[in-house]
């Protein structure tokens, strides 16, 4: 009953029906967010004043309560 | 789109529209949750380390001896700014960890099929797995701590404590998957891997706590840090049940629709 035992019924149908381009394509897509979502971590949970600097710490400023409540590390 | 839906298992890209779904309106809930049960015990928070810096300035005639954590926090944004900043970062982080629902879910069920009537099963799991990774275990090591606590010449050194964690945290839990999945190859059934794979996490715990603990001096009383915490942690577990609800909601409407329209086998 685990999930592989019906993955393998299906596994060979599906590759012949999904182009292996469309496929590469799809993961580079997610992979191209999955950076995006790092940087956006870092922006509100770690960046104390390197991407946006004007005047100090902006963005640790405004994500400061989101920093605390969620345990990221706060001066 | 070139998509077809129907024979692959899982196609990535609706699955990623998904997990970003999932993941904003979690993260709206842990952050209005967050808005609604933690920032009075913040704002609260804020006010004592305000008078605990007025006493220690009053005391030493030198003046100001290093910045004020809520000073410096006023100077910029407002407290009203900074609890509305708690909902956005509460929703950006939310979105981010629904990019990596996503891609975790692709590497680890990439052989499921779509509409087994597991979707639920797998979606929640994924979502506990990442609470113990990434909110349960990194906070027994390094609880959250409520303003007023953390010292600005530590926060490179914690921050990096704080990375650590959480990464092994991530690597724990990929072991206990390992482990759980060669026990049912070799045979084993649910008892031995079930045990295997908690042995794999408290081995994470003990790894964390080989971690240098948080250096920082925790000035504020037990009652407050206690009541931070359980809220900090509580906020972490409505964003992670409600990431693994909202991504597994679609799956099971389609698997009822599909039901409702008489079809004998769905796939």
């Amino acid at each position: 009953m685990s999930p592989h035992t019906v993955g393998t019924t299906v596994v060979p149908e599906s590759a012949a029906a999904h182009p292996a381009t469309v496929r590469t394509r799809d993961w580079l897509i997610v992979a191209a967010a999955a950076i995006v979502a790092l940087i956006a971590l870092y922006a509100v949970f770690i960046d104390n004043g390197n991407l946006v600097s004007a005047t100090g710490s902006y963005l640790h400023e405004f994500s400061h309560d989101g920093r605390h409540l969620f345990g990221a590390p706060c001066h | 789109m070139s998509v077809s839906a129907q024979p692959t298992p899982y196609p990535l890209l609706p699955l990623l529209g998904r997990g970003l779904a999932a993941g904003g309106i979690a993260g709206l809930a842990s952050g209005l949750f967050s808005l609604l049960l933690a920032e009075p015990l913040m704002d609260r928070a804020i006010r004592l380390e305000e008078k605990r810096s007025a006493a220690e300035a009053a005391h030493s005639h030198a003046g100001h001896s290093g910045h004020s954590h809520a000073a410096e926090a006023e100077e910029i944004f407002s407290r009203g700014t900074q609890h509305l900043g708690l909902v956005v970062t509460a929703v950006v982080a939310g979105l981010a960890i629904g990019v990596f629902f996503t891609l975790a879910h692709a590497l680890v069920h990439r052989s499921a099929a779509r509409d087994d009537g597991r979707g639920w099963q797998r979606a929640m799991g994924l979502a506990g797995a990442g609470f113990l990774a990434l909110s349960l275990l990194p906070a027994l090591r390094y609880p959250a701590n409520p303003p007023g606590v953390g010292d600005s010449g530590t926060v490179a050194e914690r921050q990096g404590l704080w990375l650590a964690a959480l990464v092994i945290g991530v690597l724990g839990m990929v072991l206990a998957h390992q482990v759980h999945q060669r026990l049912g190859r070799a045979g084993h059934g649910l008892p031995v891997r079930q045990l295997g794979a908690a042995a794999a996490v408290v081995a994470t715990l003990g790894a964390l706590f080989l971690l240098p603990g948080n250096p920082d001096p925790v000035p504020v009383s037990a009652t407050l840090l206690w009541d931070f915490r359980v809220l900090s942690l509580a906020g972490h577990l409505v964003l992670w049940a409600v990431l693994g609800a909202a991504f597994a909601a679609p799956a099971l409407r389609s698997a009822k629709a599909a039901k409702r329209e008489g079809a004998p086998e769905s796939r």
